[in-house]
């Protein structure tokens, strides 16, 4: 690793140098987006599909896939809404029934996945399906918000508790007063948090190898299972805590099946395969990834660009992710066989 | 000359003519209502307005006396065809198509109708003269929507839009826009985005966002479908800009209503028809048909203007309030017969 040829360094840095220059155009074109402001932003547009990103790249890491995670945010939604506006509790009890709920569904589809031996896509997928379903029994498909009708003739008279809406609307002094939204600093701390398990820790390292091979981490004396486990509880944990986000921002529950969620993160998470020349899924390239889309998107729509457009340029950057990747590191670039 | 008598029967008869009209009996087939059949083929199901359209479908089935049975496509345009085709087998009286795609839907119909079938679509345009077409007039819900705008902010002032086309309801309100914005040369567009990614309101938020920091001069947001409105509310409230802009909407819901009276909120009217109406009103149109009478080729149910200062002033907490304290929106004098039984209020 002392030289590196032009190669290795287009490699490592090319995604990096790209979003850097993409900073500058945008920056020339509209003057508004280099501010402060508009960095805030754009992190907080990425905040709830990076808290996901991370939780896919955790599945990631030990070869699986989480197909569940948008539903898991979009029951999260629901359920908080329920929690508050229709048994009229506080905000504590809907972080941490949500939460519950995230470990649960992550439980089932270890337990799916490890005992039952689905496969990891085929179980998270028949488990998306029943959340979207699940999230709507209650409420006969209606969305939830304070003084709606329910079932039994009652109006609905709770409301989002004020500590709750605080996770999604409040900001805080930082350089400018009311700058920095609590998502943001939530999506900073679980990046961190994420990067450290996952880099710097025996569980980390453990799942990591995993990844690259179930079979000589079991014969090395791994509780593999556990850990399989354990990738689609964080998963789901952090998927209700971008649903917990979500709610806060919306002040609702909000019927939706939150299938762009998990496209969004996942596409999130694979262009962090190309940052820094992984070639493997990583919690830094995941961040990375989540805002080099959410800058890319905020531009497009200062200059007015229509939405499809954006779409298409959305999957030419994963696919020339991809290609750096699995064609150009195709030396190291055995990230999924 | 009248004479005092007969200007007395006259009147008695007249003042008697309601109650009479009640105790009419339904004409065949609705004298025995439990034999009819009929079927609601769907291609839209998610979310509160396909919701409440629903309940509306079902109250006004159950107040005649109908079976109802309801087929769901969840947008599957193939999928709806064989459900047409399945609820023809099945023998039903009648079908509702509720949305869908003309090319897709345009042979099924015609199928139901050689079958004997009567049939009636809600906000898809089938082509056949025989299926009588209702409308919540989109064209009439953006007018209402902009004559709001234009009172208040006056025929000059900078205007942020959310549209995305080739969906047919945004596509005619859009129709109406463009229309108001060449009678207003004063109305300046400086930016127009939007994008239907679900959850709406968070996508379009992240969006409004840009867009209103990239022009902070915006007055007035057009956002003609209420999760657009959602959307571009919680992107003013972040910005700090509710006292500035403010936006004009379409459609209503209980969420909508509690974020349009929220202190200082951005959003200022919207103009909606109630989705249950409209349900409704699809039923008596098709029970009309089905007792040999004529609803008419559209059927347009008119949609009501909804303004903030209304809510707050009325007190209105959800969409029952606003049916019980804005009358226009609980019902819709169209489709009705004198022997039409209304669902109870």
């Amino acid at each position: 690793m002392t030289s590196l040829s032009p190669t290795d360094l287009a490699i490592r840095y090319g995604f990096l140098l790209l979003m850097a220059g993409m900073i500058v155009v945008f920056s020339l074109l509209k003057p508004a987006f280099l501010s402060p402001q508009s960095a805030v932003f754009i992190l907080q547009s990425v905040a709830i599909t990076g808290i996901l990103a991370l939780g896919v790249t955790a599945t990631l890491v030990v070869d699986g896939f989480d197909l569940s995670i948008g539903a898991v945010a979009t029951s999260a939604m629901m359920l908080s809404a329920y929690v508050m506006v229709i048994w009229e509790m506080g905000a504590l009890t809907a972080v941490v029934l949500c939460l519950l709920m995230g470990a649960a569904v992550g439980l089932i589809n270890g337990f799916l996945i490890v005992k039952m031996r689905v496969p990891d896509l085929l179980a998270t997928l028949g488990m998306m399906f029943l959340l979207v379903g699940l999230q709507r029994i209650p409420t006969a498909g209606n969305s939830i918000s304070t003084g709606m009708v329910l079932a039994d003739g009652r109006t609905a008279t709770g409301t989002f508790a004020p500590e709750f809406l605080m996770l999604g609307r409040h900001r805080i002094d930082f350089i400018l007063p009311d700058l920095v939204p609590l998502s943001v600093v939530v999506l900073v701390v679980i990046a961190v948090l994420t990067w450290v398990f996952l880099e710097l820790t025996r569980h980390g390292r453990v799942m990591y190898a995993i990844g690259s091979n179930a079979q000589a981490a079991a014969l090395a004396g791994i509780n593999v299972a556990g850990y399989r486990v354990l990738a689609y509880v964080i998963s789901g944990v952090m998927a209700s805590l971008g649903g917990i986000l979500l709610a806060a921002r919306l002040g609702r529950g909000d019927v939706a099946s939150g299938n762009n969620l998990l496209l969004d993160s996942v596409a999130a998470a694979l262009i962090g395969f190309a940052v820094l020349g992984a070639a493997k899924p990583n919690a830094f390239g995941t961040a990375v990834g989540a805002l080099f889309v959410g800058i890319l998107l905020q531009g497009l729509t200062m200059l007015n660009a229509p939405y499809y457009t954006q779409d298409f340029i959305k999957g030419a950057v994963l696919v020339v992710a991809l290609v750096f990747t699995f064609a150009l590191s195709g030396r190291s670039g055995r990230a999924r066989r | 000359m009248i004479s005092r008598r007969t200007f007395a029967a006259l009147a008695a008869s007249v003042a008697l003519a309601p109650s009479l009209a009640l105790a009419q009996d339904a004409p065949a087939p609705f004298d025995n209502p439990g034999q009819v059949n009929i079927a609601l083929v769907r291609y839209l199901s998610t979310g509160d307005f396909f919701q409440a359209y629903l309940s509306g479908v079902e109250k006004q089935a159950a107040a005649l006396g109908v079976n109802l049975q309801v087929f769901d496509s969840r947008q599957d345009a193939a999928l709806q065809a064989d459900m047409v085709d399945q609820a023809i087998a099945l023998g039903v009286d009648g079908i509702i198509i509720q949305h869908g795609l003309t090319e897709s839907m345009k042979e099924a119909a015609q199928r139901a109708v050689d079958a004997g079938i009567k049939v009636v679509a809600f906000d898809v345009n089938v082509e056949n003269p025989k299926i009588p077409q209702i409308e919540q007039s989109d064209r009439d819900l953006a007018r209402l929507a902009l004559e709001a705008a234009l009172a208040d902010n006056g025929n000059s002032f900078v205007a942020g839009y959310v549209y995305v086309p080739g969906i047919a309801p945004l596509d005619r309100r859009d129709e109406t826009w463009k229309k108001v914005k060449a009678d207003n040369p004063g109305i300046n567009e400086v930016a127009m985005f939007g994008t239907l990614d679900n959850p709406i309101a968070n996508s379009v938020a992240n969006q409004a966002r840009s867009v209103l920091s990239a022009n902070p001069n915006i007055q007035v947001m057009f956002a003609p479908y209420d999760e657009f409105a959602k959307g571009v509310k919680i992107a003013v409230d972040e910005a700090g800009m509710s006292g500035q802009v403010s936006i004009y909407s379409a459609d209503i819901s209980t969420a909508d209503i509690q974020l349009m009276r929220e202190p200082g909120s951005a959003w200022k009217a919207t103009a909606a028809t109630n989705p249950a109406v409209v349900g409704e009103v699809s039923v008596r149109a098709l029970a009309m048909l089905l007792a040999g009478e004529d609803p008419g080729p559209q059927v347009i149910v008119p949609p009501t203007l909804i303004t903030q200062k209304m809510l707050n002033d009325l007190d209105i907490k959800n969409m029952e309030d606003l049916g019980a304290k804005l009358p226009a929106f609980a019902h819709a004098d169209v489709a009705m017969t004198p022997w039409m039984k209304l669902p109870p209020r």
